[in-house]
């Protein structure tokens, strides 16, 4: 489909009257410097709606997907709009729903091990209000400040834990959704396992806002472990460290992360942030916890000894919350450090979050690099190695062409690697727009499916069109970009 | 590929031009928008940190018009510095956000007042504002007292200071005393349990939740609430004496240290809650009810504890007869 295509979706203009009457008028916003801002997230790309509205209430919601039904009008999720594939840039235009007000945490039940909560509840609150009974909801991704539970679910959002406590989708045990015409479905129930049907609460994590929108989230949360301890290894080839995750996670052992950073990552952060880090090829960030410290030092002394056969250097393991703050701080300053890794080159959000065996690790690390030096671009290679998930960022001069034309290039080269390895396109930050090329290649013997069950669901298609296996061919003319680019 | 040049008319962007790369590395995580104050009154994003460079960025561009509320968000922000601190690219927001606005100022184009202070007719040109102003933003420009926009950072020391009520901030963002008098006597009201008012300046990081709620079960035993006044030097009889009215156990008030204040709002703050608590004293009433705490930005754990401690004392005292 052509960027301006639009043929399945007749184009209508929105009435404000009737979404006033809906929401009230303060919960409306039409100006078009509100529109535009409301026009991005952390995607490169960038298109304007039509309206952005602010649901209160589950009845609100059903009000506006009932007039936007009856109008083929788009409706788009948000929640922090922290999503990296541009899940919630509105690509044919449509009503953004705000849902960042629907706020509150309605339970936490202690004796049933479940917590209620509204969809705009963002994940640091609720990890606080369940902090004080010595409990946590555990999927939690690096966003965790600003990601909404809303969004997590959409994305099956997952963090440097998921490796031992499992992705967003684990963590759900039911919901309550507005359908497209409406409807209100409760899906799931308040019980660790369930058996009936079709499990539709868990089709919803990861529908990236395309089947209903989440109006309650029913969570699992598990207690906080007595015993953290976390340990560094370095390597003086890439692969090494590749390896020794994958035997890792073949030896039985259980960590609760498991991180890799690359040279690359490292010299960023070194460069702007003075913490010393030795510039060795690659560096493994390992962690086990529980309430026995018998049981937390055997896995750690597992990961050390796997760390070691596989030439790791330099490894130490500490209890000491401080002492595991200086380990992890190198880690938790990738983000600022790529920002300013070279004043020319900006840190994009693309190809960022694949998945491959564990024994494709290391070949995987290695072809990153080497793909980037091949198209003349930086590429860094880290992420939560544990679950099989590699990240990379492209540090790229967004203001020239032809790097976008490079970015495309090695992108695709990326991915055709991680489909050849049984891999898969994005490990947790979602498809959206950027990653549907790869999407469609690597599901292609279900994408009909995909297809039948959005038609099922969303037969007037006016939940975020135009993303997943609808989303444009070329990421790159599918919307405007969100940076200034020369000719 | 759609392109985007810079347009002829937006050259004339020359302070917030020296930006562009930083607004490309901006990866609008949106990591600035839950501590902002503005974003947490109103639960808007257009008026979050994100929402400000992102708005930089089209008035670059061309992309966004130079329109009355595009402006108005340009020069809509109190300057706690929050949204810097929790940036994920290090990017040094506020100072995107002045060199717009003096572009905006030299294009004529400070349309919108903003989180500006202005001044109404009832001013009486004593001039006490413009020598108290901490950032050098008012001067008199041979009739009337006006404040220079990309220099104002809406501490509103000069609303407090001015003795013909003629300073204003038109859009205080729930930071008026109207404002927090009125929320304080809500919670007082609600509140069988409540005991206590804190009023923490905004650049202080206050603890709990940033933008979610807890159920009613769990906040409706609350003995305090936490109200954000703009800066202690703001601080002021009417304002601390009002839980009171309301039944009130006690009031604390949250500045920043000596040597972090960026507007020398502490040394208000020790004179007003210093002359409060002589008054008390003088009426019989243990001074100790009103108390001033000096709390580093950042530091939600000794601000929790202060909290913990005061709560404590007044829970021996118990209430004022
Ligand atoms: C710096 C940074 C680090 C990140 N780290 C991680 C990480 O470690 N792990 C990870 O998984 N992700 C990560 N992300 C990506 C992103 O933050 C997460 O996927 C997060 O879950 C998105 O939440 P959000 O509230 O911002 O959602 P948004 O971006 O607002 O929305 C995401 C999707 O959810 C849909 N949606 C939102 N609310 C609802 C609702 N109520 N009902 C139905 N659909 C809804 C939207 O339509 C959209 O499709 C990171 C992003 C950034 C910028």
């Amino acid at each position: 489909m052509k960027k301006n295509d639009k043929s399945n979706l007749p184009m209508r203009t929105i009435d404000k009257s009737v979404l006033e009457g809906i929401v009230g008028k303060d919960n409306i916003k039409t100006d078009p410097s509100d529109l535009y801002i409301y026009g991005t997230d952390s995607s490169v790309h960038h298109a304007m709606p039509w309206a952005v509205v602010k649901p209160r209430t589950t009845a609100h919601v059903q009000g506006i997907m009932k007039y936007a039904n009856k109008n083929l009008i788009p409706v788009i999720a948000r929640g922090g709009g922290s999503g990296m594939c541009g899940q919630t840039v509105p690509i044919h235009g449509g009503i953004i729903l705000d849902m960042k007000s629907m706020n509150k945490i309605l339970e936490i039940n202690l004796e049933d091990v479940y917590c209620r909560v509204e969809p705009g509840v963002v994940d640091d609150d609720l990890n606080l209000a369940l902090e004080q009974y010595g409990v946590f909801y555990p999927p939690t991704p690096a966003s965790s400040r600003i990601a909404t539970i809303g969004g997590e679910i959409a994305n099956n959002a997952s963090g440097v834990r998921s490796v031992k406590y499992g992705a967003t989708r684990d963590a759900v045990l039911g919901m309550k959704v507005v359908l497209p015409n409406g409807d209100l479905v409760s899906l799931g129930a308040h019980t660790r396992v369930e058996a009936s049907g079709y499990q539709l609460h868990k089709l919803m994590v990861g529908s990236e806002g395309t089947l209903g929108i989440v109006v309650e989230a029913t969570l699992s949360f598990v207690p906080i472990p007595e015993f953290r301890c976390m340990g560094v290894a370095n390597f003086d080839v890439l692969e090494d460290a590749g390896k020794a995750i994958g035997s890792i996670m073949a030896s039985g052992a259980t960590p609760s992360m498991l991180e890799l950073v690359d040279d690359v990552a490292i010299k960023a952060v070194n460069k702007t942030m003075d913490l010393g880090l030795k510039e060795v090829a690659a560096a493994l960030i390992f962690e086990a916890d529980g309430m026995v410290k018998e049981a937390v030092d055997y896995e750690i002394n597992k990961m050390k000894k796997i760390c070691e056969k596989h030439n790791g250097k330099d490894i130490h393991a500490s209890y000491d919350p401080a002492e595991r703050a200086k380990i992890f701080m190198g880690r938790k300053k990738l983000f600022p450090a790529l920002s300013k890794y070279d004043d020319d080159l900006a840190s994009t959000a693309l190809a960022d979050d694949m998945a491959v065996p564990y024994s494709k690790m290391a070949e995987m690390a290695a072809k990153i690099h080497e793909i980037a030096d091949k198209n003349n671009i930086v590429m860094t290679a880290y992420g939560h190695c544990g679950s099989g998930c590699m990240h990379t960022k492209i540090l790229m001069d967004t203001k020239r062409k032809d790097q976008w034309a490079s970015a495309k290039k090695a992108i695709s080269q990326v991915y055709e690697y991680v489909r050849s390895v049984n891999g898969t396109t994005s490990a947790e930050h979602g498809i959206g727009i950027s990653k549907a090329e790869s999407f469609k290649v690597e599901k292609a013997d279900s994408l009909n499916l995909l297809i039948t069950i959005k038609k099922a669901l969303d037969p007037n298609n006016i939940l975020n069109p135009g993303k997943l296996m609808q989303a444009p061919e070329n990421w790159v003319t599918a919307t405007n970009l969100r940076y200034a680019v020369n000719n | 590929m759609k392109t985007k040049t810079v347009k002829t008319k937006t050259k004339k962007f020359k302070h917030l031009g020296k930006w562009q790369d930083t607004l490309a590395n901006c990866i609008r995580c949106g990591y600035c928008f839950e501590h902002c104050p503005m974003f947490h009154h109103t639960g808007w994003e257009s008026d979050a940190p994100r929402a400000k460079i992102v708005t930089a960025f089209g008035l670059l561009t061309g992309e966004v018009e130079p329109s009355y509320s595009a402006i108005d968000k340009m020069f809509s922000c109190f300057y706690c510095l929050r949204c810097e601190a929790a940036c994920s690219s290090g990017v040094a927001l506020t100072k995107v956000f002045t060199d717009a606005r003096k572009d905006l100022v030299e294009m004529d184009l400070q349309e919108g007042p903003g989180t500006t202070s202005t001044t109404t007719l009832q001013c009486a040109r004593c001039l006490v504002c413009i020598e108290e102003c901490p950032h050098e933003a008012r001067f008199y420009d041979g009739k009337n007292i006006a404040t220079d926009p990309s220099k104002c950072q809406s501490c509103g020391i000069c609303v407090e200071v001015c003795p013909a009520g003629a300073a204003t901030i038109e859009k205080s963002f729930g930071t008026s005393r109207n404002d927090l008098t009125k929320r304080a006597s809500i919670f007082l009201q609600n509140h069988e349990s409540a005991k206590a008012i804190v009023f923490a300046c905004n650049w202080s990081y206050y603890p709990g939740l940033q933008a979610s709620v807890l159920p009613d079960s769990e906040t409706s035993g609350n003995d305090y609430e936490i109200l954000v006044n703009m800066c202690g030097g703001r601080l002021e009889a009417q304002l601390l004496m009002a839980p009171f009215l309301n039944n009130a156990w006690g009031v604390m008030a949250a500045c920043c240290p000596d040597d972090e204040c960026e507007h020398k709002g502490y040394l208000n703050a020790k004179k007003q809650i210093e002359k409060l608590r002589k008054t008390f004293k003088n009426i019989d009433i243990d001074p100790e009810r009103i108390q001033l705490v000096q709390i580093p930005a950042g530091n939600k754990t000794l601000f929790q504890a202060e909290i913990d401690t005061f709560i404590e004392k007044l829970n021996k005292m118990g209430p004022i007869r």
